[in-house]
């Protein structure tokens, strides 16, 4: 699904230079659930903005659902995004003037899908996320979770190959927190693969699999279930 | 005085910057043009027309019927409205001053036909005509009452004229008038008698005949139809004219009283284009200067609200709300001044158009100068509100995270 | 996509509704003064008779001085109106298929039953200048060619002097007063009011046309005054009506209907060989130049669009420029506040052109309001204008070209404004606002 190989990112300003990503590489399988952790400054944002088409790499290749993506133009990067990768925000960047329906519309909306397709999509992405009944209601009449879950059903309406969620939880409490991770479960256990980016370790033990960043490189591999006590975490 | 600082942060984000000195730059290029063309239309305007235009009317005469007797009206006429109390003096004249309409012909002053032809604007007058009109007799004398014509045979030069003061001196220059000879080309002649002061004629802003070529004639005119010029006693005017229309109106066989008007309503007429453009011009100018002044408070205070965390930690870094106040008029300042300097660059690019395309004279410095000292002094006005609201924002807002 | 576009842009402007309502309202002052000196410019510089410019010509031909042209500026250019002579002569022999010689005069009508006489301007023209000009009539039709050459007692009444004497009926076959001759009316004009007046430049552009008209020939069996620009050059003894009618002195005009190339030539070479017969006379001192102008050439020459009409539209797009360059600001303030949503919708696979569309429509939208705005002031900058123009309504009524050109305009000056804007918000980074860890 998701094949990256020895990618690099540098960021130049006039003064300095920041190797934010070297080397990296990370293979995720279709329906696999994985965890990419490490400390802030580490490269994680970096690797999520890359993975996520918003940011092109400097080296090394990238091949997405078997298509090389590292050489696309933004047209085609925007297409792909739009539909094959589903974004989970921190701050679930929902736009505020539009209501749920709207807001789950708009990845639909550059699709091409007709009114119908897309009704049908919305109302489908609601029910699983459990918040159809809110339809019509507008971003500032819900609670964090609730918001969260509306993002979660955006991202999902257009049928993603994969989830990439920044934090998802991050500006939750422990209960919606809880809600919205047993969500994400449900939602790869029915097939879909997320790639989960965080720095909480209790997060990433949700997943099959934890990817640990330090510096700009992969550090560990091992699955989570699988690692030694005194490994490194 | 931060003004380095200031100008790089200033050049770091430009586009609202330029787009708020083009503003400036091309509001001056008009309003410079706008005033130097408004002051000569309404110099125009005030132009003193050298007879007493606020005491003056004018009513027309037409006869229309085969038994109509023209001489006879006419003398009928004139001693009718010389005995109207308030009726200080009257003549005949074949046309208006300044209202567009009138008779020109030339005059040499020789009888050589290769001498140089200088037209004339003439009036067909008697001789209560100086008085009738509000002149002054300069030189030499104004005509008898027995060498006005009335009936002229054709309209060949009279025997005498009189010359208004600018046309003596195309005529003759230096030289005085009275006593010497103009001709025609047709080789009649006629001796100048006198030189009155300077009046406008039939056509404004003209050159040939100018707009003072003035030369009067001593007869009637060859229809059956003339007009009369009544001076009437100061503040009477209004009351006199439908006095004089019901005396014109009552008197006469055979003709038509077709209108008795004050000189006013030829002034109107004549002047409208220009007042049309004087009214125009000025509320563009008004509407483009406040459209600007806006433009200038809508970057002030965009400036202001997105640097609040900028200006909180000077604050807290000791600088007083008059130093951020300050900070935001020099920036203008800056802005206005070098909007300004393009502007005048502008301005004189328009000015050079508006001489080629519509031959207007070149655009005095003073016009630009003074247009650009208003328009940097109300940009600088205008921002005192933003900058004033910057001046009151709370240093705490430095250490806020949200 | 674009009912799409349309309604997110009307989110964003309720959402701002004092800046919207600034930036509307700056491009409709822009647009409104624009308006009000166009409309003006637009109807100064028509053709009325656009569609006959190509067979109607004006006659002139070079009597004038051998010493001075008639136009010091413009010494190639002919006297712009000829000598009685000379347009009796050219109605009476030249080819073509219709020939108008026409001039002013001014008269007294007695209108009776205890009103008092007043002054009429009449047109002096033989009978082909109601066909030839497209004049229309309300009742009856003008005189015919045994009329024409008698001067017959007859008058085409306009409809305004229609209405002053007798009321807007149909007056045909009732009679009129004039300067103590009774005249038949024998047709009444509808509505005609030519703007400009092209067929008679010499003597106001914009008046409006005469009350009435009359047989060209009573004007000479009457000796009926002239009413307009009477200029001459020679030295010649003029004692009356009857002496300028025979004299070198201009104060006629000539038109000529020549509906082919070739019919143009013919005239063109009959009127010289004219010029040259009476050159043996001892007239015409001066060398040939006899020109023909269609209307359009005609309305150029007396460059009827005053120079203050130019120089206000000039002013006017220097206003619309810095609205425009105002509403950029406004738009680029507004657009870059609101980029979070921007970059949402690109995190979500919008492209830069769509989103690029999107902000294009979004001013296009106030840019259309802005035109309904600025159309409104616009129509009150005229209405406003009319007491300036001295009833000269024609100058000042907006009809359908000009709304939509406003409109147009507006929308363009908007779309101007926008592109930068648009394309400013259209390169954002998205990564940068999306609040990514």
């Amino acid at each position: 699904m998701l094949d990256m190989k020895h990618i690099t990112k540098v960021y130049r300003t006039d003064l300095v230079e920041t190797h934010a990503l070297r080397d990296f590489t990370l293979n995720v399988a279709e329906g696999e659930f994985v965890a990419v952790t490490g400390p802030s400054g580490s490269g994680k944002t970096t690797f999520l903005n890359i993975a996520g088409l918003l940011e092109s790499a400097d080296g090394g290749s990238y091949r997405l659902d078997g298509e090389d993506v590292g050489t696309l133009g933004d047209d085609a990067r925007s297409r792909i995004r739009n539909q094959k990768i589903g974004f989970i925000f921190q701050g679930f960047n929902l736009i505020p003037d539009l209501d749920v329906f709207d807001n789950v519309d708009v990845p639909l909306r550059y699709r091409g899908f007709n009114a119908r397709e897309r009704k049908a999509r919305i109302e489908r992405s609601l029910e699983l996320v459990g918040l159809a009944a809110r339809m019509r209601h507008l971003p500032a009449q819900l609670s964090g979770g609730q918001q969260q879950r509306v993002a979660i059903a955006r991202a999902l309406a257009g049928d993603p190959r994969f989830l990439l969620a920044d934090e998802p939880t991050g500006n939750l409490d422990s209960l919606m927190a809880r809600q919205i991770m047993d969500l994400l479960a449900e939602i790869n256990r029915q097939g879909t693969t997320i790639v989960l980016v965080t720095h909480d370790p209790e997060l990433a033990r949700r997943a099959h699999r934890n990817i640990h960043v330090m510096d700009g490189e992969v550090s560990d591999l091992k699955p989570y279930a699988n690692r030694a006590a005194g490994a490194v975490a | 005085m931060e003004i380095r600082p200031i100008l790089s942060a200033l050049l770091r984000n430009r586009t609202g910057a330029v787009l708020v000195g083009l503003q400036v730059a091309i509001t001056l290029a008009v309003i410079a043009n706008a005033f130097f063309i408004i002051e000569r239309r309404l110099e125009k305007i005030n132009r003193p027309t050298g007879i007493a235009t606020p005491d003056l009317i004018f009513a027309s005469s037409e006869g229309y019927t085969p038994d109509y007797q023209h001489v006879a009206t006419l003398d009928g006429d004139l001693a009718l409205l010389k005995g109207i109390p308030g009726v200080v003096a009257v003549t005949p004249i074949n046309s208006v001053p300044l209202s567009g309409g009138g008779s020109a012909n030339v005059y040499q002053t020789s009888p050589d036909p290769k001498a140089p032809l200088i037209p004339g604007n003439y009036f067909e007058v008697n001789a209560d005509f100086v008085d009738a009109l509000g002149l002054k007799l300069l030189a030499g004398r104004s005509f008898r009452p027995g060498e006005f014509v009335a009936a002229p045979a054709n309209n060949d030069l009279p025997s005498l004229v009189v010359v208004s003061a600018t046309m003596a001196q195309k005529l003759f220059g230096d030289v005085p008038a009275v006593g010497r000879r103009v001709y025609d080309n047709a080789g009649k002649s006629a001796e100048v008698i006198g030189v009155v002061s300077d009046m406008q004629g039939s056509w404004i802003d003209n050159t040939r005949p100018g707009s003072y070529d003035i030369v009067f004639h001593p007869q009637g005119g060859l229809g059956k139809y003339w007009d009369y010029a009544i001076r009437v006693r100061p503040g009477e005017r209004d009351r006199m004219i439908p006095v004089i229309e019901r005396a014109l109106n009552g008197h006469g066989h055979g003709r038509a009283i077709h209108w008795v008007r004050p000189h006013e309503y030829w002034l109107t007429r004549t002047f409208r284009a220009d007042r049309r453009m004087v009214v125009f011009l000025t509320t563009l100018v008004v509407l483009m200067t406040a459209v600007t002044a806006l433009g200038i408070v809508g970057l002030a205070t965009f400036h202001v609200n997105s640097r609040q965390k900028q200006i909180g930690t000077r604050r807290a870094l000791g600088a007083r709300r008059a130093d951020i106040v300050r900070y935001f008029m020099v920036e203008n300042g800056l802005l206005g001044v070098s909007g300004a300097a393009v502007g005048v660059l502008l301005a004189y690019a328009a000015s050079g158009w508006l001489t080629r395309a519509f031959e207007l004279p070149p655009l005095p410095l003073g016009y630009v100068a003074a247009s650009a000292v208003a328009l940097v002094a109300l940009g600088q006005a205008a921002v005192l509100w933003p900058a004033r609201r910057a001046g009151a924002i709370d240093p705490a807002v430095a250490t806020r995270t949200v | 996509m674009l009912a799409y576009y349309l309604k997110l842009a009307w989110l964003s402007l309720k959402r701002t509704p004092a800046i919207t309502a600034l930036m509307i309202g700056a491009i409709a002052l822009g647009i409104g003064a624009t308006t009000t000196t166009l409309t003006v410019y637009h109807r100064m510089s028509t053709n009325p008779i656009a569609h006959k410019n190509a067979v109607l010509r004006a006659v002139t031909i070079d009597n004038w001085s051998a010493d001075t042209p008639w136009d010091q500026e413009h010494p190639e250019r002919p006297p712009s109106e000829l000598t009685y002579r000379d347009v009796v002569a050219i109605h009476r022999d030249a080819p073509a298929a219709r020939i108008v010689a026409m001039r002013k005069t001014a008269l007294t009508v007695e209108p009776g039953a205890g009103r008092p006489p007043y002054l009429v301007i009449a047109r002096l023209a033989t009978r082909e200048f109601f066909p030839m000009f497209d004049v229309p009539f309300e009742y009856g039709a003008g005189w015919d060619a045994a009329a024409d050459s008698a001067g017959a007692p007859v008058v085409v009444l306009s409809r305004e002097a229609n209405q002053k004497l007798f009321g807007d009926d149909n007056s045909v076959g009732k009679s009129v007063r004039l300067d103590g001759r009774d005249y038949r009316v024998i047709g009444v004009l509808a509505d005609w009011q030519p703007t400009p007046k092209f067929y008679d430049l010499n003597n106001g552009d914009f008046d409006t046309p005469e009350d009435i008209f009359l047989p060209f020939a009573l004007g000479a069996q009457l000796d009926l005054q002239p009413a307009g620009n009477v200029n001459c050059w020679k030295a010649e003894t003029l004692g009356g009506v009857h002496d300028l009618l025979g004299s070198e002195c201009v104060w006629h005009q000539l038109w000529a209907e020549l509906r082919t190339p070739a019919d143009v030539e013919r005239f063109q070479s009959w009127l010289d060989g004219y010029v040259a017969e009476q050159k043996k006379l001892g007239r015409f001192p001066r060398k040939l130049n006899n020109r023909l102008y269609d209307v359009d050439g005609w309305l150029a020459r007396y460059k009827v669009v005053g120079t203050d009409s130019r120089m206000l539209l000039a002013v006017s797009f220097a206003f619309l420029a810095v609205c425009v360059l105002n509403v950029i600001g406004l738009l680029l303030s507004r657009f870059l506040g609101a980029a979070g949503s921007s970059a949402i919708r690109r995190a979500l696979g919008a492209s830069r052109t769509e989103i690029f569309r999107q902000h294009l429509v979004e001013v296009g939208l106030v840019g259309a309001i802005a035109g309904l705005g600025g159309l409104g002031l616009g129509w009150a900058g005229l209405k406003a204008l009319q007491q300036l123009y001295g009833g000269y309504d024609q100058l000042t009524r907006l009809d359908f070209v000009m709304m939509l050109a406003a409109i147009g305009l507006a929308v363009l000056a908007g779309v101007l404004a926008g592109l930068y804007p648009a394309w400013r918000i259209c390169r954002v980074q998205p990564a940068g606002y999306l609040k990514t860890q």
